[in-house]
Parts: C-alpha cells; sequence; structure tokens
C-alpha cells in the first residue's frame, strides 16, 4: 500500500481527466517547437556551411574589371563575349601594398557548345596560373594526377563533377568547342563540396592566347598578410582605376543580409507560432480550474496553502511545456533530412553541406524558451487557482 | 491542541452578506460553546443560518462582527479576523469536513484521495498507511478502485476518511447525507456515531434529515439566523 | 561614390556566384534524359506517359552479374567511371494503361568527352530510334545528323552480337556491318557509339526483357 502522494502526482492525473484537451495542447506546442529548433538549427547550420564555402574561395579579396556588374554576370550566362577585362599591369599595383602577401590572376572564358543536349549550353574555362594558383586553394586535393607546370601548355584540370560528366581520367583528350582546341587531362580534384567541383582549371597564358586576350584577365584574387587589416588594404585598393574590390567577407555580408531579413521574418512566425501555442496552454489549464473550483475549494480545505495550489496547477502547466517540447524536438531530428530539402527548394543560394544543424545544445535551448515562456503563461490560471477561497467554491450547498 | 474541555467558544456572532445593493443579515447575535467528544447537529429551514454558523465555527469563513475561540486560541474578535494562510494552519490541525458532494478526485483511487491531504500537511504522529482508516470504514476491498465505480455510500465514506486522515479533534459535516438514499443516509449515521462513541471525536453535523439529527446528544436549531433554543 | 560602386560590385560577384551555383548540371553519374516529358513524347509520339526505374549492377547481381554482362559485351567495364555501382535509368513508355516501348541511355567515354546514347526500343528489344543526347566532337554535327541514326533502326542484340567491340570487326554480311561511320577522322568516337549501342541493349535484355537475347550470345 502507498503511504505517501504528492502534488506533482496529482498534477499529472490531472492532465488524463481531459485527454483530447491535453493531447491538442501538447501537439500545439510540439508543433511551434519543432519550427523553433528547426529554424535555429538552419541558422546555425546554413552560417557554417557558408562560411566553409567562402573560406574555401581560398583568397579574402578579389579585385575584377569595373563595369556594370549586372551586365556582366547576365553575358556570361549567354557567353563569353562581353565580359569586362583588366590590364595585368594591375598585379603590379596591387603588389606594391606590404598587406597583400600573395597575389593570383585569373581568366574566365566561355564557348557555345552546341552540342550539350537540345538546343547546346556554355563550357566555362578559368584559366589561372600554375605558379601561384595552387598555394592559394592547397585544400584541393587530387584524385589522380597533379596540377599542369607550364603556362603556356594546352592541358587542362577538372574538377570531380565536371571530370565525371564528361568521363575524363589523365590522360584524356578534351576538346574546346567553336575554337577545336584539344587539351590534354593531367588532373582530376577529388570532391571538394565547393565550386571549383564543376570548374575546368586551364594555364593562363594558353588561354590568353588562345582568346585573343593576352595580358588580360577578369579577377584577381588576394590573400592578405594574416596580420593586416583587410578594410584597410580594401580601401586603398579602391584608389586603382578601372577595378572593383570585393572582399569574401562582404559577399558573405551581402548574402547572409540577404538571408537575414528572410530568417527575421520565419523567426517572428516562430515565435507567434509559440505564443499562439502558448495561449493554448493558458486556455486549457484556466479552463481545468475553472472547471475544478469546488474542488480546489476542498483540497484548501484539507489544508493546501495558497503555494500548493499553486505548485499543482503550474506543475500542471510545465508537464504540458515539457511534452510539447520533448514531442517538437523529436520531430525535428527525425525530419531533419527533411527540412533540409524544403529549404533548398525555397533558398535562392544554398552552400553545400547540411543546412539544418540540430544539436543538444539547441534542442535544450528551444526547451528553455517554450519553458520559460510556459511557465509565463501559467503564471496566471495558477495565481487564479490559489487565489480561491474555500467557502465561495463550497458555497453552493443548500442554503 | 491542548487538552481542554471546551474546543469551541463562540460569543454573539454575526454575519453579513451583501447580495448586489442588499445587505442580508445572515447569522444574528449567536454565541455556542462546544466541549470535547460532543455530538451537535443543527437543523433547521432553509435560509435559517445553518450553514453560515457551522463555516464560521469551522473557520471556512469569517464572521462579520462577535467574538470565536478554537482551543483556547482567538480566530475572530470584533473585525480582525486571521488572514487566510493562519486559517488554513489552524484548519488543517483542528478540522475534517465532509459535504453533501463528496468532491472525490475522480483521476485518484479511493487511496489516493485518501492519501491527499498528506501531499499538503502531514500531522505529527498520524499513521504511516492509511489502510486500517479504511478498513474500519469497510472499504478495505475498495482501494485500488475510482471513485465512479463507487456506489453513493461508499464515496461518501471515503470522503469521511479522507477527513480524518490527519486525526482532526472536530468533523464538520454538512448534509452529509443529502445526496443519498434512505438506507445509506443510516449507513452514514452509524457511521458518525460510531467515530463519535468510539473515537470521542468531536461532531458538528448539519442535516434536513430529522433522524440523523437524532443521532446527536444536542440539537440547536436556528431560525432567521438566531438560535431557538 | 566608391562604397556605392562595391556595395554593387558585391551583388554582382555574389549574382555571378549564384549563377555558378544555378548553372545546369546534367546528372553526372546515371544518364538520364535531360527533359523526359518532352524526349519521350518525341521519342514515341502518342505516348501518354512514362514511369521512370532505377537500377545498378551492384544491387541486380553484384560482381557475377558484371562478369555475365561483360562476357555479353566482349569487353570490361574500365575507367573511374565505368562501374557496377553506376545507376541506369530505364523509361517504360505508356499509352494509356498499356505499355509500348523502352527508353533507355548510357554513357560512353569518347574521344573529347562523355558520349550519352538513347535508345527508343520496342516491347521485343528493337530499335525504333537513335538519340545522342551529348557528343563531343568536331565532327559532332555529322554524327548528330538524322541519317546516321537511322541505321540503327530496326536492329536488335542478335546483330549486335556479331559486332567485336575490342576490335571493331563486324561480321560480314551483317546488319552491323552495313552501318556507315560519316565521320572517319572520328573512329574512334564512332566504334565508341557501336560500344554505348551494344551495352545499352544487353542491359535492356538484362534488366527489362528478361534476358531473352541470352541462348543468342556468347556463353560466359
Amino acid at each position: 500500500m502507498a503511504t505517501q502522494i504528492n502534488v506533482y502526482q496529482v498534477a499529472a492525473k490531472n492532465l488524463l481527466r481531459k485527454k483530447t484537451r491535453s493531447t491538442l495542447t501538447v501537439l500545439g506546442i510540439g508543433l511551434s517547437a519543432w519550427v523553433l529548433l528547426s529554424l535555429l538549427g538552419f541558422n546555425r547550420g546554413y552560417e557554417a556551411a557558408l562560411n566553409k564555402d567562402i573560406d574555401n574561395m581560398g583568397f579574402q579579396v578579389l579585385v575584377a574589371a569595373k563595369g556594370c556588374p549586372y551586365e556582366a554576370a547576365t553575358l556570361m550566362l549567354k557567353g563569353g563575349t562581353g565580359l569586362r577585362y583588366m590590364n595585368e599591369s594591375v598585379i603590379r599595383d596591387i603588389l606594391r601594398h606590404p598587406q597583400v602577401e600573395k597575389v593570383t590572376p585569373m581568366l574566365m572564358q566561355a564557348v557555345f557548345d552546341p552540342n550539350k543536349g537540345e538546343s547546346g549550353g556554355i563550357n566555362a574555362y578559368l584559366g589561372v596560373d600554375p605558379a601561384t594558383f595552387p598555394s592559394l586553394k592547397s585544400y584541393l586535393k587530387f584524385k589522380q594526377g597533379g596540377w599542369f607546370t607550364d603556362a603556356q601548355s594546352h592541358e587542362a584540370v577538372l574538377g570531380y563533377e565536371a571530370a565525371e560528366l564528361e568521363q575524363r581520367e589523365v590522360g584524356d583528350q578534351l576538346l574546346i568547342p567553336e575554337k577545336n582546341i584539344e587539351l590534354k587531362v593531367v588532373g582530376v580534384l577529388s570532391r571538394s563540396g565547393t565550386q571549383d567541383d564543376g570548374t575546368i582549371f586551364v594555364p593562363l597564358r594558353m588561354l590568353q592566347k588562345e582568346f585573343g586576350q593576352e595580358g588580360r584577365v577578369t579577377g584577381i584574387g588576394i590573400k592578405v598578410d594574416r596580420r593586416a587589416d583587410i578594410s584597410a588594404l580594401e580601401n586603398k585598393l579602391y584608389d586603382l582605376p578601372d577595378v572593383q574590390v570585393v572582399s569574401m567577407a562582404q559577399v558573405k555580408e551581402t548574402i547572409m543580409s540577404l538571408v537575414s531579413t528572410a530568417k527575421v521574418m520565419v523567426l517572428s512566425i516562430a515565435l507567434i507560432a509559440i505564443l499562439i501555442a502558448m495561449l493554448g496552454v493558458v486556455n486549457t489549464i484556466l479552463m481545468s480550474v475553472i472547471e475544478r473550483t469546488q474542488e480546489i475549494g476542498i483540497i484548501k480545505s484539507m489544508g493546501a496553502m495558497p503555494g500548493d495550489v499553486f505548485r499543482m496547477i503550474w506543475t500542471e502547466t510545465v508537464i504540458l511545456c515539457l511534452l510539447g517540447g520533448g514531442l517538437g524536438i523529436g520531430f525535428s531530428l527525425a525530419l531533419s533530412k527533411i527540412t533540409d530539402i524544403l529549404i533548398r527548394r525555397l533558398l535562392p543560394y544554398t552552400p553545400t553541406g547540411s543546412l539544418v544543424a540540430v544539436d543538444s545544445g539547441l534542442a535544450f535551448l528551444t526547451l528553455a524558451v517554450i519553458l520559460g515562456i510556459g511557465l509565463v503563461s501559467g503564471l496566471y490560471p495558477a495565481w487564479r487557482a490559489s487565489r480561491v477561497r474555500p467557502l465561495e467554491s463550497i458555497r453552493s450547498e443548500g442554503e | 491542541m491542548p487538552r481542554q474541555t471546551t474546543v469551541l467558544k463562540a460569543q454573539n456572532l454575526t454575519k453579513v452578506y451583501k447580495r448586489g445593493s442588499e445587505e442580508v443579515l445572515a447569522l444574528d447575535d449567536v454565541s455556542l460553546t462546544v466541549r470535547r467528544g460532543e455530538f451537535l447537529s443543527f437543523v433547521g429551514p432553509s435560509g435559517s443560518g445553518k450553514t453560515t454558523l457551522i463555516n464560521i465555527l469551522g473557520c471556512l469563513d469569517n464572521a462579520s462582527s462577535g467574538r470565536l475561540q478554537v482551543g483556547g486560541r482567538t480566530i475572530f474578535d470584533g473585525r480582525k479576523g486571521l488572514s487566510e494562510s493562519e486559517l488554513t494552519r489552524i484548519r488543517r490541525r483542528v478540522f475534517g469536513y465532509i459535504f453533501q458532494k463528496f468532491y472525490l478526485i475522480p483521476t485518484l483511487t479511493v487511496e489516493e484521495n485518501v492519501l491527499l491531504p498528506f501531499a499538503f500537511f502531514r500531522k505529527p504522529g498520524s499513521p504511516p498507511g492509511v489502510f486500517d482508516l479504511l478498513k474500519s470504514l469497510g472499504l478495505e476491498k475498495r482501494t485500488r478502485h475510482r471513485p465512479v465505480e463507487l456506489s453513493g455510500g461508499e464515496m461518501q465514506r471515503v470522503a469521511i476518511a479522507r477527513a480524518l486522515v490527519n486525526n482532526p479533534e472536530i468533523l464538520l459535516a454538512d448534509e452529509p447525507t443529502g445526496n443519498l438514499d434512505s438506507k445509506r443516509s443510516e449507513e452514514i449515521g452509524q457511521v458518525l456515531k460510531s467515530l463519535n462513541r468510539k473515537e470521542g471525536l468531536t461532531i458538528l453535523l448539519v442535516t434536513h434529515n430529522p433522524a440523523l439529527a437524532r443521532l446527536a446528544q444536542r440539537t440547536i436549531t436556528l431560525r432567521d439566523g438566531r438560535i431557538l433554543s | 561614390m566608391k562604397n556605392a560602386w562595391n556595395r554593387t560590385a558585391r551583388t554582382a560577384w555574389t549574382l555571378i556566384l549564384l549563377t555558378f551555383a544555378a548553372l545546369p548540371l546534367f546528372s553526372a553519374v546515371g544518364c538520364d534524359l535531360n527533359d523526359p516529358d518532352r524526349d519521350v513524347k518525341r521519342l514515341f509520339p502518342g505516348s501518354t506517359g512514362y514511369r521512370t526505374l532505377y537500377v545498378s549492377v551492384t544491387e541486380k547481381g553484384g560482381q557475377e552479374l558484371l562478369r555475365k554482362i561483360e562476357a555479353r559485351l566482349g569487353d570490361v567495364f574500365k575507367g573511374l567511371y565505368e562501374t557496377a555501382d553506376v545507376p541506369y535509368t530505364l523509361y517504360q513508355v505508356y499509352k494509356g494503361k498499356e505499355l509500348i516501348g523502352y527508353i533507355h541511355g548510357v554513357n560512353q567515354k569518347g574521344r573529347y568527352g562523355g558520349l550519352q546514347v538513347f535508345l527508343a526500343l520496342d516491347l521485343q528489344g528493337n530499335i525504333r530510334s537513335f538519340y545522342f543526347q551529348k557528343l563531343t566532337s568536331q565532327y559532332a554535327k555529322l554524327l548528330r545528323d538524322a541519317s546516321f541514326g537511322r541505321q540503327f533502326e530496326g536492329l536488335n542484340l542478335k546483330d549486335f552480337y556479331g559486332y567485336e567491340v575490342s576490335t571493331g570487326a563486324a561480321r560480314g554480311g551483317s546488319r552491323v556491318a552495313a552501318i556507315r561511320n560519316p565521320a572517319p577522322q572520328a573512329e574512334d568516337d564512332f566504334r565508341s557509339t557501336l560500344r554505348a549501342v551494344k551495352k545499352n541493349l544487353i542491359l535492356v535484355d538484362e534488366f527489362l526483357l528478361g534476358n531473352k537475347y541470352l541462348e543468342h550470345g556468347p556463353k560466359s
């Protein structure tokens, strides 16, 4: 035989009185917890993935030719012409700055391949300097072969996916359509999870010569000395004529600000969802307090202090929030893959890597938020219950 | 509570209610003394103030004026009464209550219902378990049942057990058989009588049932807020 | 003024990054139709729908099945990209509820790039039409011309058993021997194409036709 019962057991059993009502309330909290946790996970995952992508660019500052940037972007899609070029002499000007550790010139060219699919497509080639480029992108590993060493040779290094598409291995030939130039594949890179996977790298001088762009480049990558102030360097670089300076940190900032507006909006929605769920909690508990007014009066007559009653009712809130929060966290963990897919569909730019990074820290945070808001919502019904005077509630006795 | 003969002393109690804009005099200058081990019944027509009186005597409500002492301690004097928390402390040491509606918690078993007061207060010297108490009321086979599975008489007996679990000095019973048929009413009456005779429990009973009233040692009749006899 | 420029530059590079991310990469590992809704209708006019199946040699029979297929092909699977776990996409074409044919494509290494050879087949495994979804070559125009593809129509795996992939020799008088190469300078791509067709037919026989043509082939 039992010898003791406590208010927490009583509170838990009270919730079983109206099972449907309690279940629906828990579901409401669960859904809002799911939304909140997924968002927090996305917040973290996206930023981490983006950082990785940006860091993997290898250089912190990019200098490109000045011109209408939108034009450059759209023209690149339609063909290689119309790209803005810089003179290579800009490199000398850049190297004058002591903060600059390394530079690497790049030339992007594109041709139209009529045999790609039904109506053709473009092939892009990135001309790089074998003396400087590989050291800036030292994290790139090779599946086969290695970098070309001669800046004039007719050779190519392919990113993993570019190689897979063309079924190229080291030793195979590669054809530049339109110009009918043959290149020899000397290296196939391993997967890096960045844009480099789809890139065809060729020696800079060779590309300049074949495309009639001697002395010209489309971009210069700059590695800044570790101790230097990047923004100070950028400011100095702005003084160079006819160039625009882009820092990868700023690119990241732009993308993040594009995303953060969306984030703020969605977080607000998540919070509203939580508040609505909490209203459900308040409603559930308050209704049950009102329904049990007489019973609460009797409990008071048994010797329960206002504090005891308060604790009992507040415990009911806590139990609902814990169950709902736990359920939402469970949903979030189980369905994180699906959430990842959904988000990829919705956003314009999604970095490679897992987008939704839900871990136990975030799960606890979500639970804490739910519990915190729940405890506040539960204050009023619990206070109300504690104020019940035994007599008022039993007064409906036949007088 | 120190061992005294007088457990309750009421002097010139009045109670005024406000009903809308009207003022109702529910109790008019009532004085009363209750000795330990007494079985008192309060009778009178509806509106006579018997429930009001018993509520004040049982520390469930404060009077408007007069004086009330419980176990030698002044509960109410003039206009000044005790706070709800202080009243609660006195209630749980001194009183046990049963009402016309049984007020059992439907999600708890019989055993858990009876143990419920222990969740808030356990009087020193109270028994470790409640089985003996349940057995004395004929409920030893019903300990794991829920209230919905019990008869009216059984439910009231559970309420009585719950009221007794902390060894009260005084049991307040307000129309305990109001919801029961005559057979069950008789049962309850016998239980109360037994508690009074065997355990020496002081009982204050409000009832419309004359047979039940007769079980008491003393009957007090009220009318229009005053004691007639 | 400078700040405004650089803000625009930032946005522009963002867009450039975006476009690179968005450049369509044709399905790298397997061989899917670029636009199945359009292509199925083109290859089977009158069809109303299709079902897509994905299979690989590994899941259908592992190394043992691979050896069987290699024996039928008369050549081994080689290189980084021709492996037993490559997924193959098979299209079952319907007219209403009736199955009317199949479409299947394979990747094949060509001289300058990957070839993607698709065959539209009837229910007996005869070729209805031939389609080069992708081909990189100076002579692509000649090989992608309709007259080249027409030479394959009506042929089936039995005909291709007479073609030796390793030497490029076809049994005299066979229908495969009658296929002409319109671009003699691209002989290697021509031979790669024939290998792709033979491999394509073998895989269809294995995965869809229940090895109807097995008995006609070489004994493993």
